[in-house]
Parts: structure tokens; C-alpha cells; sequence
């Protein structure tokens, strides 16, 4: 396990930290401490992945940072760029999603009904077996 | 020994003379089961073959048949299935290692009602793994390697159903099921040059299936021609009350009479200008003899366009989150790496991480984006377009480079759970098939298998197939 937080850190470098793990909504308080130290000091996304926002590039960091926490020591090198790239891409399609104006009524398309009355009867009567 | 015509024939064509004694389903069968012993593992084409299973249907189906119990068209026509839905006692690997040894002790509602109606089973066609719901980088994703396409075997299917395509368009059975959640139905229909039903979702129950995306996974036929595939989905379609997905009874059902008049209805088609970016000159050039032959042969051919907005992203979004959920065991226990593609291995990673929230808002633009498509609908029945902007493509090509372009239709047609047909309406200097995609309204399967009937009445491109010794 690394260490990372034991060396000081001046307060520059601790509010760009901060910044970036405020920028996921649910990052571990684990992973929290044991952020890679190779990670935090890097921004930009691989060059190759999309354009991204400064707010955009700070939360794919964060996600890839979220990642690397949870799951990086099942990551070799060579899939690692993989995932920021994927983390970039991932923002980039949140982005756009984001950033098309919705109505607080305007409510989800759920394929899924729910389980009707008539169903439960049928599922029920076929479980104990009618003649 | 039959012709080999006779195993290129449609179901509609076999089952004439099968109905009149003229043509043995056991004789029928042990031929496609010579053709896909001998030309199968040259394409990677199946999973498995099941000749046990398939000579016992295929002798039951002859014997009630002699006595005069005909159940119908599909009587027995051989068929294969994707390796993703459920046969007892035989495995179902879903195409991926970590679940090579899998076997489940009860049929998918698809393979009980195809048995129902008296269809015969070759075997599980080869697919992608996991339907390629974690992503996948090369043809080579699946535990059968690459699938290779008959007409060029240097050059892939498509996927996931890449083994439903290879099957079908070699001859290797009368019909094949496929299931599509984004382009795995439309896109090997379109890259082998058979004809290939999307179905409205929640038409076919998806019981004893893989579940990949739960509200987008749908199940439907790859066949020789639309009329092939709308009598092999009158079989499939149907309420099921143990899906809670399917369609209530009377929207669910699917009835099909070729005697029906096609013309009762006349189809106002738009075609589609914004579909693709970019298309192929090959492709281009059989899409433009299309579009004639359309306006020729239907009362209204204008152009449309569909609504823009970030819908592609917020079905990739709906589907990376559910396919994460759908294998969150896989991912989380690190079994993920035992999948075959360097994707595969570790977007799941990235997927996991989408929150409920960015979810919801996809679910929400969902809502939006269907109110538009029912909007556009008013105006016309069927929207047309070419089924890929490519050709095949080469077995060892780079599909994050190579084949990655924004595919709007795809995106739409399958957040909206709208029906595709793509048929093949020609080929590229190169002998590569093309297809033309129609797409309709929810629940109007009946309009895409109108128009593609129509289409093929004066077109013999779904006659043509390839040369395999």
C-alpha cells in the first residue's frame, strides 16, 4: 500500500486535491487515502481522448482516480491509459447529457411496469399448482 | 444428398414442401448438420452443434407430420440459436470464458415456443461475449474467435450476433435467432446480406436470456427474407407473464398471413439524411439504387431527418449503467479479466462508476426523445436508411478506430425500443453485401416487414448468397 498523504503538502497542492475529490459525488473514504500519487499531480486527459472542460477533466480524473483506487491493482500499465480514456469519454457523454435542458417534470422513461394486480394472481396461482 | 439450393431456400419455400411430404425435415436436417460440420468451424459459426437434440425434433416433427399433424410454417425447419439463450441440460456460455461450463436445467421462452411450433434445433450460434456489453475492441471477442464472413472470409460478421449472421447467410440452417441492444441484429444482417428483424421491445420474452440491458435487450430472427422473418416472429412474439418486460397480450402478439395484401396499406416513407455522416461510395452507390427503387415502388419517399440531441449519449449511458449492474459480480470479483477482448477486461471499471443520477437523466431524456419520434411518426410510417455506412470490415481491424462513428439511428431506434428490418439491397465493387435499414414506430413491427416484403418483391438481392466450397 502506498502512503501519500504522510509528506506535507503545501496548501496549493492540498486544494487542488481536495477540488478533485469533492468532484465525484461517492469516492471511498479508502480510496481517499490511497490516492497514487502518480495520479493526483495529472490533469489532462491522454492526448487522443476528447476535449473536455476544466470541471469535465477534473471529474474524469476523479473518476479515474476512483477507479485506481478501487480496482488498480488489477490494472497493469498498459490498461491503465485504457481506462482514463475511457473515464474522458465517459465524461464527455455525461457532459452532453448534462447540458440538455430538462423540466423538473419531465420524469424517466421506464420500460419496466409495474407488476399489475391480474400478474401477481396468475404468477401465485401458477406456483401452487391449479388443476 | 438435397441440392445445395434447396439449403438456401426460404422457410416459406421449404415449408411448402414439407407440409406436402415432398421434402423430409429428418433428411432436411442432416444436411444442414453435414453443411455446418464441414463449413461451421471455417467461420467460427457456432458455439455448438446439437445433433442429438436436433435429429430427435427432426424425427418427431416427421413422424407428426406423416400422421397429418402439421403445426405450421416452421415445422420442421431447422434453425440455431444464439449461445445466449437458455437450453436445458446443454451449455449456454454467453460467449465468454467465465461462463464456459454454464448449463441451465430449463429452455428460454424462444427456444419453448420454436419447439411448440415444431422447429428444429441445429445448435447455439457463436457470438460475441457477453453480447458485447462490456465492450470490445476486436472480431476476436468471443470464446469461438473471430467470425468469419461468408462472402469475404478474410472479413468479419459484425456482432454480437456474429454467429447467427455467418449461419444464415452460409447456409448453415434455414434461420437463426439473434438478440440486439445496439446493432447486434442489424448490423450482421447487414454485413452477411440476409434480412434481420429488430423487434419492438417487449414483443419477444426475453425469459431464460441473458440480460445485458435491461431496458434495451431485445430478441428477434435473422432470415433469408422479411416475409421469413415475420413468420418466424409470429412464432416468437407474445406475452409472457413471467417477463415483466413484455407487452401486454394484445400488443405483444404478432400475427402474420402472407394472403394479406401489402398494398392495403400504403407506406409514407422518409428517408433519412442524417443518419450517417459519412457513407461508404460502395455503399453509397447500391443505397442511391435503393432510394430509386423505394420511390418506385411506394406511394411517398421524402426526405427526413431525425431530431438532434444527445441521445446516443444518454443510451450509452443507460446501457454501460445497466450492463454494470447486469455483471457487477463479474466486475467486481476481477473475473472480468478472463474475458478474451483488452476492453472488455476493464470498462466495466469505468461503468461501475456512473451514479443514479446521471442514470435518472438519461432515463428522462429517454421520455423526450420518444415524444419527438412519435412526433416525427405522424408523418411518416417507416424511416429508411442505409443499415451501416461500411461494408464488412477486415477480422483483425482496430473497432475503436476503425468502426467507431456516431450512429444516431442506432441510438435512437434502440432507446426508444422502435423495430428495424435491414435487408440487403445490393453489394461494393468488392462482393460485400449492403443493407438497407427501415425503422418504425413502437409497435408497428408490421410496417418494416411490409416495407422490406415490398422491397424484395422487386428486388432479388436477398436471393443472392456467396460461394463457399
Amino acid at each position: 500500500m502506498k502512503k501519500h498523504f504522510g509528506a506535507v503538502l503545501s496548501r496549493r497542492e492540498f486544494a487542488r486535491r481536495a477540488a478533485l475529490l469533492s468532484a465525484t459525488s461517492f469516492v471511498s473514504p479508502a480510496a481517499r487515502l490511497d490516492l497514487p500519487s502518480d495520479i493526483v499531480g495529472d490533469y489532462q486527459v491522454d492526448a487522443g481522448g476528447p476535449k473536455l472542460s476544466p470541471e469535465g477533466q477534473a471529474e474524469a480524473n476523479a473518476r479515474y482516480q476512483q477507479v485506481l483506487s478501487l480496482y488498480g491493482d488489477r490494472l497493469n500499465d498498459e490498461q491503465k491509459p485504457r481506462v482514463k480514456k475511457m473515464c474522458a469519454e465517459l465524461q464527455k457523454a455525461l457532459d452532453h447529457i448534462r447540458s440538455y435542458e430538462l423540466q423538473n417534470g419531465n420524469a424517466p422513461a421506464l420500460y419496466l411496469k409495474p407488476l399489475y394486480e391480474r400478474e401477481k394472481r396468475q404468477q401465485s396461482t401458477g406456483a401452487t399448482g391449479k388443476p | 444428398m438435397l441440392k445445395e439450393s434447396l439449403l438456401y431456400a426460404s422457410v416459406g419455400e421449404l415449408a411448402k414442401q414439407i407440409e406436402s411430404k415432398q421434402l423430409s425435415p429428418v433428411e432436411l436436417t442432416e444436411c444442414y448438420l453435414e453443411r455446418s460440420e464441414k463449413l461451421g468451424p471455417r467461420l467460427n459459426a457456432y458455439a455448438r452443434l446439437t445433433p442429438t437434440v436436433a435429429l430427435e425434433q427432426a424425427k418427431l416433427a416427421e413422424k407428426e407430420i406423416r400422421r397429418g399433424h402439421y403445426r405450421g410454417p416452421l415445422h420442421g425447419i431447422p434453425y440455431a440459436a444464439k449461445d445466449l439463450l437458455a437450453v436445458k441440460g446443454i451449455p449456454t456460455t454467453w460467449g465468454a470464458k467465465p461462463y464456459a461450463d454454464q448449463v441451465f436445467d430449463y429452455n428460454a421462452a424462444v427456444i419453448e415456443h420454436l419447439k411448440n411450433v415444431g422447429a428444429v434445433m441445429l445448435g447455439k450460434a457463436a457470438m460475441i461475449e457477453l453480447a458485447g456489453g462490456m465492450g470490445y475492441t476486436f472480431a476476436s471477442a468471443s470464446l469461438q474467435g473471430e467470425a468469419r464472413n461468408p462472402w469475404n472470409t478474410t472479413c468479419w460478421t459484425c456482432g454480437s450476433s456474429s454467429g447467427s449472421g455467418a449461419i444464415v447467410a452460409a447456409g448453415l440452417a434455414a434461420f437463426a435467432i439473434g438478440t440486439e441492444t445496439w446493432g447486434s441484429i442489424v448490423c450482421p444482417s447487414a454485413f452477411c446480406g440476409i434480412s434481420g428483424l429488430r423487434p419492438t421491445y417487449g414483443r419477444v420474452s426475453r425469459r431464460g436470456t441473458m440480460a445485458l440491458c435491461y431496458s434495451m435487450d431485445k430478441i428477434g430472427p435473422m432470415a433469408r427474407s422479411a416475409e421469413d422473418c415475420a413468420r418466424i416472429f409470429a412464432a416468437i412474439a407474445g406475452h409472457d407473464a413471467l417477463d415483466r418486460s413484455t407487452l401486454p397480450v394484445d400488443r405483444a402478439a404478432f400475427t402474420y398471413s402472407p394472403a394479406a395484401d401489402l398494398k392495403s396499406r400504403p407506406l409514407r416513407i422518409g428517408w433519412l439524411t442524417n443518419a450517417w455522416k459519412e457513407v461508404d461510395p460502395g455503399v453509397k452507390k447500391a443505397l442511391d439504387a435503393a432510394h430509386k427503387a423505394l420511390a418506385q415502388h411506394f406511394p411517398s419517399v421524402r426526405a427526413a431527418s431525425l431530431p438532434d440531441g444527445p441521445w446516443e449519449d444518454a443510451a450509452n449511458v443507460i446501457l454501460s449503467a445497466e450492463v454494470s449492474s447486469a455483471f457487477s459480480e463479474l466486475i467486481r470479483s476481477g473475473r472480468v479479466r478472463e474475458l478474451t477482448d483488452p476492453r472488455g477486461q476493464i470498462a466495466g471499471y469505468v461503468n461501475l462508476t456512473i451514479s443514479g443520477a446521471d442514470y435518472n437523466t438519461a432515463l428522462r431524456l429517454r421520455e423526450i426523445l420518444q415524444g419527438k419520434m412519435t412526433e416525427l411518426f405522424d408523418s411518416y410510417d417507416v424511416l429508411a436508411a442505409a443499415s451501416l455506412p461500411v461494408p464488412a470490415t477486415p477480422l483483425n481491424l482496430d473497432l475503436d478506430k476503425e468502426l467507431s462513428f456516431p450512429d444516431p439511428l442506432g441510438g435512437i431506434g434502440n432507446l426508444c425500443g422502435l423495430p428495424a428490418l435491414s435487408v440487403p439491397c445490393g453489394f461494393t465493387e468488392k462482393k460485400l453485401p449492403v443493407g438497407l435499414q427501415f425503422v418504425a414506430k413502437a409497435g408497428d413491427d408490421m410496417a418494416v416487414l411490409q416495407a422490406g416484403k415490398i422491397f424484395q418483391q422487386y428486388t432479388n438481392w436477398h436471393r443472392k448468397h456467396p460461394t463457399l466450397n
